[in-house]
């Protein structure tokens, strides 16, 4: 991906953010992301992004597990190697309750984590561009994408109008790329440039 | 919004209803008393006598855990209840009739030497069962009887002062200081029926009550088992009370936020329920003595294998898959059907607790249902009758509740 | 968005004149500053034990269990004793995140991040005792299933003890995952107030690229939900598999059906406790008052009465039973070998009931659960107590078995067994003190959440809306 170029609005009140960024989708700029210290209720809704699924990714590793503990247990103890313990049958269901919960907890908690870093292109070394540091302490960051018909000096006007402290223009990469935190590192793709 | 709607009006068709399953509950109870209840032969009476006592049992104890569960909302200091409080305080307006009822029962039965019912009661069981005899320090009839009564008579009282002081909240705005000694007197009558919960349903009442049919088996779970299962079917029941009142139009201020709780509730200790169902079974299952695995012989094995594979479909298998889903908790439609599926589920559970033990070869309810439906029509006739009219009675909300707005705002 | 609004009747969470960045400095300081002295004196302490329980275990390992005071009978002795005490403390951190979570108890955000952490290194703990109880722990991986040489050899899935190898094991993974998403947020602010490269390197690396987005949030936020419905059933699961340990027996005094909910409740109860123990140096050390308050304090007491009282109900079923069962074997185990103060082991029993049953029930009053110094004390006692409760389940029910030609004599650990449980405090402790200096030991970015509607100077906020008539307040929230 190529840089794009971002006006960024900083809130210090998640009620004054809310108006705003209502206001913001209405006058019909484009939302990049809204970067807050801590989970805001609804503003998921707020800038439009649909439920997550991904409890029903954990649902399915779910039962894979179930399936996984049932059907290894099963076969070895029928056909693979079959003993008798304490004359119990082989398929002796009540005794292989425990282990059936256990991996299909397992797998579903395993693959869940693994899916949300996946999705949220999360992992150790992973860099991301941060708009502001004091996101992750006291502020609310609405970030805006610019378009060609944006007029940044509009945008930044009307944003600090809706409550803004602090309001700038940065130029970034919005992707992911391996780096490290104590280095001031840019994407190296950054000549790449976007066919039209 | 218009002004919150506080006075129930008992619909005539709710009259109607209740009048209608009582009249045709006494009705099968008393050709059930003529055909078996008078009957020459033993069992014939046991499957009556015993078929009133699962259903008095089961009725009044699931409108015990309505209160239960308010005092446990109330000690954990839970807000999210408030608009809807009224209801379980409602159900358990039952407690004392239904206590009544069961406790006269019981007293009957133990006094007129029911060995038919109650194993240590017969005396030619007891003559040579060292195992019995060696029990009657804790199974004899005045310990019985003075437990009963203390049981049902606490339950009761506490129950009713746990209602009276919420009466508190109707009259007007509470101050910051009304609020503290409201919540704190609250806390105290709330324990107080939680510790002698405990005592109860938690240990020795369900031993005498239920256990003891077996006079000679014993596990220590049956307590806690017992407790899991009328706590869930509590549960449903407020939940299809809340259900019905938002579909007459009442209770305005509870809504979906409501509804999912409550089906957490519901889906959590039926889980919960099945954990100690399993708990018992498997230990049992496992260790493999014969003074235990009786219990479970006819069970799985003999005339009950149905019921009891039936048992764990509709209270595990049905509520683990279907409640799931947040949507399911949160549609009204959906959230009755489960409602009603989990009260008659647990009424399944007592009736193999209890009639699993008086009449182990045969499965009354399938060659004498209408004996079993026609007294726990009784019974729900009652409770329509009785509930709907202590709804009445009060405000539908505990308008000045100290929590009620927390309660209105509340969010899932 | 949804009304900022709690009724004033309850206690604030954070106590003083927060704001979000204030709560961000007072929980960053202590990992940006260097430690106090203190701090060196007990990580050094506990390193030093660490090093003895690791010369212990290496007797152990080097020369065979015959180390060990273990003899015909009694061949669980202290450290199938320490396993259940540490996996039995390590289940408060995951009933405090997930089960409070589930029962929406605000105050857990205070505790959490911490008994979290707790219950990681007592689990930690835990695992050491079966795995060098194996004896010959160079064969540990045996109880892996894998397609194998050895015919194959399967593990034993009938077994209890294979159920405790899985049930162990995931709940380690899961309470890590659910334990390191939670700190990702935080380990982001960590990362974004650091000066020193060292710290921005590694706090970078830690926070696995975390920005804050909304979607990102969102996904946490479900991602949170979902491990704590996972992790209820998982938590009350692993102390129930410890117990089958013991209940799926024909040994008089554990073959028992209430084992499973009452090993939980006695979990729950020592894991608070140690939760306490640990939290009250902790505030106090951090400067975290304001954060850990003595509501928290009180409400953790509550549970610890609470759970306390239903262990105490479950002794005394079983003491029933033993009676009502007219099974002479039960009767021998529980009104000899225990109940008999004056039986070899009888003052384990009583020890036992004395912690775990009698002295919780101060904490039904109000003003000793609020107090500090009692409370401290109260939580070392009550770990002393359930230590007991498994030397008196394991020790009295074995050291006299069926067969009286085979009963042993007196069962006591040799130095190299106190070693090794002295060991795995080191390693406890050791892990507590990197933890409390390098992570942040308060969930931040949970409590920011809950500030304005539980912070201190925010209730006064609430005072025009508790004012408002019902219908008044029902009517502003719908606009």
């Amino acid at each position: 991906m190529a840089k794009k170029k971002f006006v960024v609005g900083s809130f210090d009140n998640e009620d004054v953010l809310f108006p705003a960024v209502k206001k913001v989708r209405t006058a019909g700029y484009k939302i990049h992301d809204v970067y807050t210290p801590f989970p805001v209720h609804g503003l998921d809704h707020a800038i439009g992004i649909r439920e997550t699924s991904l409890h029903t990714a954990g649902f399915i590793y779910g039962i894979t597990g179930t399936a996984t503990a049932l059907g290894c247990m099963g076969w070895i103890f029928t056909t693979d190697w079959p003993v008798n313990i304490g004359g119990k049958p082989h398929f002796a269901l009540p005794a292989f309750i425990p282990i059936t919960f256990e991996l299909t907890v397992l797998f579903s908690a395993v693959g869940m984590v693994i899916t949300f870093c996946y999705l949220c292109q999360m992992m150790p070394f992973v860099k991301k561009h941060h708009f502001s540091l004091r996101a992750t302490d006291d502020l609310f960051v609405m970030v805006i994408e610019c378009t060609a018909k944006t007029n940044v000096d509009d945008l930044k006007a009307f944003l600090t109008n809706n409550g803004a402290i602090d309001v700038n223009v940065q130029e970034a990469e919005p992707g992911w790329w391996f780096g490290r935190y104590d280095k001031d590192q840019q994407l190296i793709r950054d000549t790449y440039v976007q066919p039209v | 919004m218009a002004a919150i709607k506080e006075k129930f009006e008992i619909p005539g068709k709710m009259r109607t209803w209740s009048l209608a399953l009582i009249a045709i509950g006494l009705l099968l109870t008393i050709i059930g008393f003529i055909t078996k209840g008078l009957s020459s032969e033993e069992h014939e009476r046991a499957v009556f006598w015993g078929t009133l006592l699962y259903n008095s049992l089961y009725f009044m104890m699931i409108c015990n855990a309505c209160m239960f569960f308010i005092c446990a909302t109330t000690l954990a200091m839970g807000g999210w209840d408030a608009t809807f409080r009224r209801v379980p305080e409602a159900i358990s307006t039952l407690v004392p009739i239904f206590g009544t009822i069961a406790g006269l029962l019981m007293i009957f039965i133990v006094l007129s030497d029911k060995g038919y019912i109650y194993q240590w009661l017969d005396s030619k069981e007891v003559a040579h069962s060292k195992m019995i005899q060696g029990k009657s320090g804790f199974l004899n009839k005045p310990f019985f009887i003075i437990w009963t009564l203390l049981t049902i008579g606490l339950w009761s009282v506490l129950g009713a002062r746990m209602r009276r002081l919420s009466a508190e909240t109707d009259n007007g705005q509470l101050s910051y200081e009304q609020g503290k000694s409201f919540v704190w007197r609250n806390t105290v009558t709330a324990a107080m029926f939680i510790v002698w919960f405990a005592l109860t349903t938690g240990s020795v009442t369900p031993w005498f009550w239920m256990m003891s049919i077996d006079a000679e088996w014993y596990s220590t779970m049956y307590s806690w088992y017992t407790f899991a299962s009328t706590f869930v079917a509590g549960m449903s029941l407020i939940t299809l009370w809340v259900i019905y009142l938002k579909n007459k139009g009442y209770l305005e201020l509870t809504n979906q936020e409501h509804l999912h709780d409550l089906g957490k509730f519901v889906f959590a200790f039926s889980i919960f329920w099945t954990y100690l169902w399993f708990a018992q079974y498997m230990l049992i299952w496992y260790a493999n003595i014969p003074e235990e695995t009786i219990y479970f012989k006819h069970r799985v094995e003999g005339a009950y294998r149905g019921i009891f594979f039936f048992n764990l479909i509709v209270n595990f298998v049905c509520p683990i898959l279907i409640l799931m889903k947040r949507s399911v908790k949160r549609n009204y439609t959906l959230m009755t059907f489960m409602a009603v599926l989990i009260v008659f589920g647990h009424w399944i559970d007592f009736y193999q607790m209890v009639m699993g033990s008086i009449s182990e070869q045969h499965v009354t309810l399938l060659s004498s249902g209408w004996l079993d439906f026609g007294v726990a029509a009784l019974f729900i006739g009652l409770m329509i009758l009785i509930v709907g009219r202590s709804l009445a009675s009060r405000p539908l909300v505990a308008k000045y509740h100290p929590f009620l707005k927390e309660s209105i705002i509340h969010h899932t | 968005m949804s009304l900022k609004y709690e009724s004033q009747l309850r206690e604030p969470l954070v106590d003083g004149d927060k704001n979000y960045h204030q709560v961000t400095v007072d929980i960053c300081t202590p990992i940006e500053v260097k430690p106090s002295k203190l701090w060196y004196v007990g990580f050094y302490i506990s390193v030093a034990l660490l090093l003895f329980g690791v010369y212990s275990v290496y007797r152990e390992v080097v020369y065979g269990t015959g180390q060990w005071n273990l003899n015909k009978t009694v061949g669980w002795g202290w450290d199938i004793t320490n396993f259940v005490w540490w996996v039995g403390i390590g289940h408060a951190g995951t009933l405090i995140s997930a089960i409070l979570l589930l029962f929406r108890q605000g105050w857990r955000t205070g505790v959490n991040r911490a008994a979290e952490a707790m219950t990681i290194f007592a689990v930690m703990c835990a695992g050491q005792f079966p795995i060098f109880h194996m004896g010959r722990v160079w064969m540990g991986f045996f109880v892996m299933p894998y397609p194998n040489t050895r015919g194959p050899v399967w593990p034993n899935f009938d077994s209890p003890l294979m159920w405790d190898v899985f049930a162990i094991s995931t709940y380690f993974t899961v309470s890590l995952l659910f334990w390191y998403s939670g700190l990702l947020p935080d380990f982001a602010t960590v990362r974004d107030r650091a000066k020193t490269k060292l710290r921005k390197l590694l706090y970078g690396i830690a926070s696995f690229g975390w920005t804050g987005s909304t979607k990102h949030w969102q996904r946490h936020e479900s991602l949170s939900l979902v491990l704590a419905g996972l992790a209820t059933p998982l938590v009350l699961s692993v102390h129930t598999i410890v117990s089958f340990d013991f209940a799926t027996s024909v040994i008089p005094g554990w073959h028992t059906t209430i084992f499973p909910p009452y090993f939980v409740a006695g979990a729950i109860f020592s894991g608070f406790a140690m939760t306490q123990s640990l939290l009250i140096v902790v505030r106090k050390v951090l400067h975290l008052e304001d954060y850990i308050t003595i509501g928290h304090i009180e409400a953790m007491n509550k549970v610890i009465v609470l759970t306390g009282s239903i262990v105490g109900c479950a002794y005394l079923t079983e003491l029933f039973m033993a009676f009502y069962s007219q099974n002479k074997y039960e009767a021998y185990a529980f009104f000899y070998s225990r109940g008999n103060l004056f039986s070899p082991y009888g003052w384990s029993y009583w020890g036992m009931m004395a912690c775990n049953v009698l002295s919780p029930q101060v904490f039904w009053f109000r003003k000793l659960r609020r107090n500090v110094t009692l409370t401290f004390f109260m939580s070392i006692i009550v770990n002393t107590g359930m230590w007991f409760e498994r030397f008196v389940i394991i020790v009295t029910s074995i050291y006299r078995d069926y067969l009286p030609s085979s009963w042993t004599v007196y069962y006591s650990p040799s130095i190299w067994e106190v070693g090794f449980y002295l060991g795995t405090f080191g390693l406890f402790f050791t892990c507590f003190f990197l933890f409390a200096k390098y992570f942040p030991v308060i969930a931040t970015a949970e409590i920011k959440a809950i500030l304005k509607t539980s912070g201190e100077n925010y209730k006064d906020r609430m005072t025009p809306i508790e004012k408002e008539e019902p219908a008044e307040f029902v009517h502003q929230f719908a606009h």
